[in-house]
């Protein structure tokens, strides 16, 4: 059994507007992408910005409702239940964020954030706490002494490791990472990563790698799902993505990708026209208006996500 | 709580501010004369108490000569004269009082020697056309002071020194010691600032902080009974509570219980208004969506993690009603709808204009008033201001 399975998942963010506050229109941030992540596996999500993949992301957490769809975590539908059943799974998932400098509370120290989690869910006894406190610092690399510290003190970096020691306090079997080193610079954004390497194999975890940047993505997951406005275009094993890869969106989006060696020059495509509105999204495929590879069936017909070898699945007519 | 706040960044700022010092340090000196009020230092009763002859001069002025003719005969001398006509002079004459002043110590017969000389001498004042410019006359008048200076029991230390106080800024139309007043004034000021200051910002916090972080129908009633008290005229709504009061016949109506009812109901407006815009802004941050997907309720969220920070805007909300109540209760006092029964600023004011005292050159009542109002007024519009400069990111 898949750890997590997402069904038909769909949001409309209704736009209210006009004397009555009626719904003028909606945005289209996700449409009915369905996806399953298996127990101890990271599975990116890469697209580009408003694509949807941080709305999927906290759908799944349940920071937003979903317009339709469901999430089933081990088994048991997570996407109805109200805050007190949901509360039981709030110790199985967690959420690291993406703006380290927004993710702690400024009036808070940092010591104290971690704390009031484990309080809360009783994660261990009252007179233990301190000491679970440090090891959880511990285990990310924060120094011991800077826990009484308040997070305007630290850097990006480091509140960025807090933050994944909250996450972690309550012993989580899944992430959801949203974008969690786009905010930090190239040599810390290896250091964060290799933490969150470290911690996923002590802890076990399963994760939900969220990152417009292929190369974290490559280096990271078992598995990326390429998405766009809101679909889920393909989605592909990581071991070898360049040669893979079949969407032509996923083409594009490696060839743009910058390698770092001068020496290795390779084809670069360039995309023409503009992404649909997300107020408006194209009947068919949402890639028509800059696919090279475009046909009247793609103008008419969405093309289904078929698996076309196992653990690949591509939603494209002519690949 | 507080040794942070002295560290950080914001206190720094504002401790560089030497407006914003000075500010401080003469809020922090009303404070304490207001404290020293709450312990009786000047009680309501010295307040009401006849200190002295009516209208007596303060700011160590000299009065003139006419002035001094009618204090020296409303004092004890005026009485005494009285007194001693009556067909019990002793039990009478135990009875005369004015403020600390007592009779001397001197038999019914030596006062009436006394009190004979000073009426010779007040029936040459009377045929004088001026007191002024003649030096004879001028003369004349300060014996006669000392004349009646004579009826007087001299006072003991501490009496003494108290008399001396009160009279430092002279008294009102009924003797009443103006400086007392006054000063009695800064607590009734501060008490009502404080209170309706602070429970006008916690009503704003609590109702604001609702309304922006649970939206729906809670935001849509805030929002609702706002628009609704703001439409009403301020001045008038608290004039109508006011009225509502008075017209009750419990002892509620001489406390300050109509003034703060009066004050709260509108003042909560504005700070509701910034909390709930701040709140709507700090809900989307990421602190707050890690604390929901924590698994905490919406209470510990929401007094645990937005709550806090909005503590800067509580604080510049806090001063600044608290200046507007200040003015208000002088404003409504003034219109003889606020304090009643202790004294106030407005009520100092009122007294001074009703009388028409101010155009004959009295004016130490109103100066006073208006003195003590005007500084308390300033400094804590100053510190309001710097406290807006610390508190704001982008101001240096």
């Amino acid at each position: 059994m898949s750890l997590i399975e997402v069904k038909n998942l769909v949001k409309h963010f209704p736009v209210r507007g006009g004397l009555l506050n009626r719904v003028l229109k909606k945005v289209h941030a996700v449409n009915g992408v369905s996806f399953t992540i298996e127990k101890g596996e990271i599975l990116g999500v890469v697209g580009e910005s408003g694509c949807g993949k941080s709305t999927l992301g906290k759908l799944i957490i349940r920071l937003l409702e979903a317009t339709a769809g469901e999430v089933i975590f081990k088994g048991r539908p997570i996407t109805h239940l109200n805050a007190s059943e949901l509360l039981p799974f709030r110790r199985q998932m967690q959420m690291i964020f993406q703006d380290p400098h927004a993710s702690l509370n400024p009036r808070m120290t940092v010591g104290n954030a971690v704390r009031e989690v484990l309080s809360f869910h009783n994660i261990v006894p009252r007179q233990e706490l301190a000491t679970k406190v440090k090891e959880l610092f511990s285990q990310v690399g924060v120094n011991l002494d800077s826990i009484d510290r308040y997070p305007h003190e630290f850097s990006g970096g480091q509140k960025q490791r807090i933050g994944i020691a909250r996450a972690l306090a309550v012993n989580p079997e899944f992430i959801i990472a949203d974008e969690p080193v786009s905010a930090l610079d190239v040599s810390i954004q290896a250091q964060v990563l290799n933490v969150l390497m470290d911690l996923k194999n002590e802890f076990d975890l399963t994760m939900l790698f969220i990152s417009h940047d292929l190369k974290v993505i490559d280096h990271f997951c078992d598995r990326m799902l390429v998405m766009y406005l809101g679909f889920i275009l393909e989605e592909v094993p990581c071991q070898d993505i360049h040669a893979d890869a079949l969407h032509p969106y996923t083409k594009a989006l490696l060839g743009a990708n910058p390698v770092s060696d001068p020496e290795k020059r390779h084809e670069l495509t360039v995309l023409e026209g503009e992404v649909p509105s997300p107020y408006h999204p194209p009947q068919g495929c949402p890639f028509v208006t800059r696919c090279p590879l475009v046909t009247e069936q793609c103008h008419a017909e969405m093309p289904p996500l078929v698996e076309r070898i196992e653990g690949h699945r591509v939603a494209c007519w002519e690949v | 709580m507080l040794s942070r706040f002295l560290k950080s960044r914001e206190a720094k700022k504002l401790f560089r501010d030497k407006s914003a010092i000075v500010a401080m340090v003469v809020i922090a000196g009303y404070l304490l004369v207001a404290l020293a009020m709450m312990f009786d230092v000047v009680s309501r009763d010295d307040c009401a108490n006849v200190v002295g002859p009516n209208s007596v001069p303060g700011f160590f002025l000299r009065e003139e000569p006419e002035r001094r003719y009618e204090i020296a005969r409303t004092s004890l001398f005026g009485k005494v004269k009285r007194a001693l006509e009556k067909s019990d002079p002793e039990a009478a004459l135990a009875e005369v009082q004015l403020g600390k002043l007592r009779v001397a110590d001197k038999t019914p017969a030596e006062l009436q020697a006394i009190v004979d000389e000073a009426v010779a001498i007040q029936d040459q004042l009377k045929e004088a056309e001026s007191l002024d410019d003649d030096p004879e006359m001028l003369s004349l008048l300060e014996t006669f002071e000392s004349i009646t200076a004579e009826l007087v029991a001299p006072l003991s230390g501490s009496d003494r020194f108290m008399h001396g106080v009160a009279l430092l800024l002279g008294t009102d139309a009924q003797g009443r010691s103006i400086l007392f007043r006054g000063v009695y004034s800064i607590k009734v000021a501060i008490q009502i600032g404080v209170v309706t200051a602070l429970v006008s910002v916690l009503i704003g916090a609590v109702l604001g902080s609702a309304a922006g972080y649970f939206g729906g129908w809670v935001d849509a009633l805030v929002v609702w009974l706002y628009t609704t008290f703001s439409s009403i005229p301020n001045l008038v709504l608290l004039v109508v509570i006011a009225y509502a009061f008075q017209a009750t016949d419990s002892d509620v109506k001489d406390t300050l219980l109509p003034v703060y009812i009066a004050f709260c109901a509108t003042f909560w407006i504005g700070t509701c208004r910034v909390v709930r815009g701040e709140t709507m802004k700090l809900k989307q941050l990421e602190y707050v969506q890690a604390a929901k997907t924590a698994g905490f309720g919406s209470m510990r969220v929401l007094f645990r993690h937005v709550l806090p920070n909005t503590s800067h805007l509580l604080l510049i909300n806090f001063s600044l009603l608290l200046i507007g109540a200040i003015k208000s209760e002088v404003i409504l006092s003034y219109l003889g709808l606020g304090v009643k029964s202790q004294p106030s600023w407005g009520i100092m004011i009122r007294d001074a204009g009703n009388n028409g005292d101010v155009m004959t050159g009295f004016f130490w009542q109103i100066g006073t008033a208006t003195a003590l109002m005007f500084v308390l007024v300033l400094a804590f519009n100053i510190l309001s201001d710097a406290l807006q400069d610390a508190f704001d990111p982008k101001h240096l």
